[in-house]
């Protein structure tokens, strides 16, 4: 599986519950296939999803947040994890596609092959699951509802030549109909 | 800044709309970021860039963020601020310790506390240096900055050396 068939995969059944999606190729994949003012597309500021994500969490503790992140991003901002390990959202769930490269930037390896990105988000109160397989996302997908967050999906995934379409939105545009979106309705 | 004022700052601020208070702690404003532990109102992020996301995503979500931090983290974070909060216009309050302000401070302060006026004019972050005697009328007018979505500054200068 290639990470933009994951992030179809999971994107069409979170309806409209906010998704905060990590900047290159995983917005762009995001927008591609799944495009919806609950989507906020970061565009630049690497390793930062996990962050806004957690800040949206923290203030909606009734609505389920989702992050998009890469594992790229995810270790350039290791130290999120402890926060949201210590601050411990009930509705925060933290999906990482790790292809083991830096895809966006030409497919540099980003060292994740060698360590356990689950490992460090589970020391981190996180609970953990880890798939590789395409037909195991929708079962652990309704396994999560019953648990409580924080929880982290490391889904493996191959590298990939697929590069899909920039985000068209600008930057001021994806935030005024994210914040809409998002506070429109309490509940999702 | 003395001990008194700092805490009236926070106070200030808090009863002004400030919703979170998160960052990386700074010596220079011990006082401030004490008197929103004692209220269970601060959040001590890793990294200062982290607590800019952070305060990110409590804007989107309605709120109205400080982030607190030393200048050098606030110097790690021209990137963040230009690419994310500049970017996307989010509204927050930064308020950052000015370390190198005083010729004598530690080494390691003096070049970006020398910069450090050319840091926020580069970037174009407004900012307003607070003192004893300033400091009700900074606070307004970061308030009323964030209020029309335009994210700003407050330095608070170290005065001393220990």
């Amino acid at each position: 599986m290639i990470r933009k068939e994951a992030i179809g995969l999971i994107a069409k059944r979170l309806g409209n519950s906010p998704i905060v999606s990590a900047n290159g190729f995983i917005s762009r994949d995001l927008f591609e296939l799944c495009d919806k003012p609950s989507n906020f597309y970061m565009i630049g500021s690497m390793g930062l999803s996990s962050s806004i994500g957690l800040g949206i969490a923290l203030k909606n503790p009734r609505k389920k947040v989702y992050i998009f992140d890469g594992d790229g991003n995810i270790l350039m901002n290791l130290g999120s994890l402890t926060t949201i390990g210590t601050k411990k959202p009930k509705n925060l769930f933290h999906i990482v596609f790790d292809n083991g490269v830096h895809e966006s930037t030409g497919g540099q390896p980003s060292n994740s092959m060698d360590i356990q990105i689950d490992a460090i988000a589970k020391a981190s109160n996180y609970t953990v699951f880890r798939t590789s397989a395409a037909k195991k996302l929708q079962p652990i997908l309704d396994k999560t509802k019953k648990i409580k967050g924080p929880i982290l999906l490391l889904i493996k995934v191959e590298k990939s030549d697929n590069v899909s379409a920039r985000v068209i939105w600008e930057p001021r545009i994806i935030k005024t109909r994210f914040m809409k979106s998002l506070n429109s309705s309490l509940k999702c | 800044m003395n001990k008194k004022t700092q805490r009236q700052i926070f106070d200030y601020l808090e009863d002004n709309g400030v919703t979170d208070f998160l960052g990386v702690p700074d010596s220079t404003m011990k006082y401030f970021i004490d008197q929103g532990l004692k209220k269970k109102k601060i959040l001590i992020a890793t990294r200062e860039e982290e607590a800019i996301g952070i305060a990110t995503g409590m804007y989107l979500a309605k709120g109205l963020p400080l982030v607190f931090m030393q200048n050098a983290g606030f110097a790690n974070s021209l990137s963040t601020i230009a690419s994310l909060v500049q970017l996307y216009q989010i509204p927050i309050i930064f308020f950052i310790g000015w370390r190198g302000f005083h010729k004598n401070d530690a080494p390691e302060h003096i070049k970006v506390g020398k910069i450090q006026p050319e840091l926020l004019k580069a970037l174009g972050l407004r900012a307003k240096t607070i003192s004893e005697e300033n400091w009700k009328k900074c606070c307004d007018w970061a308030l009323l900055n964030a209020k029309k979505s335009i994210p700003c500054a407050l330095i608070i200068r170290r005065e001393f050396v220990d």
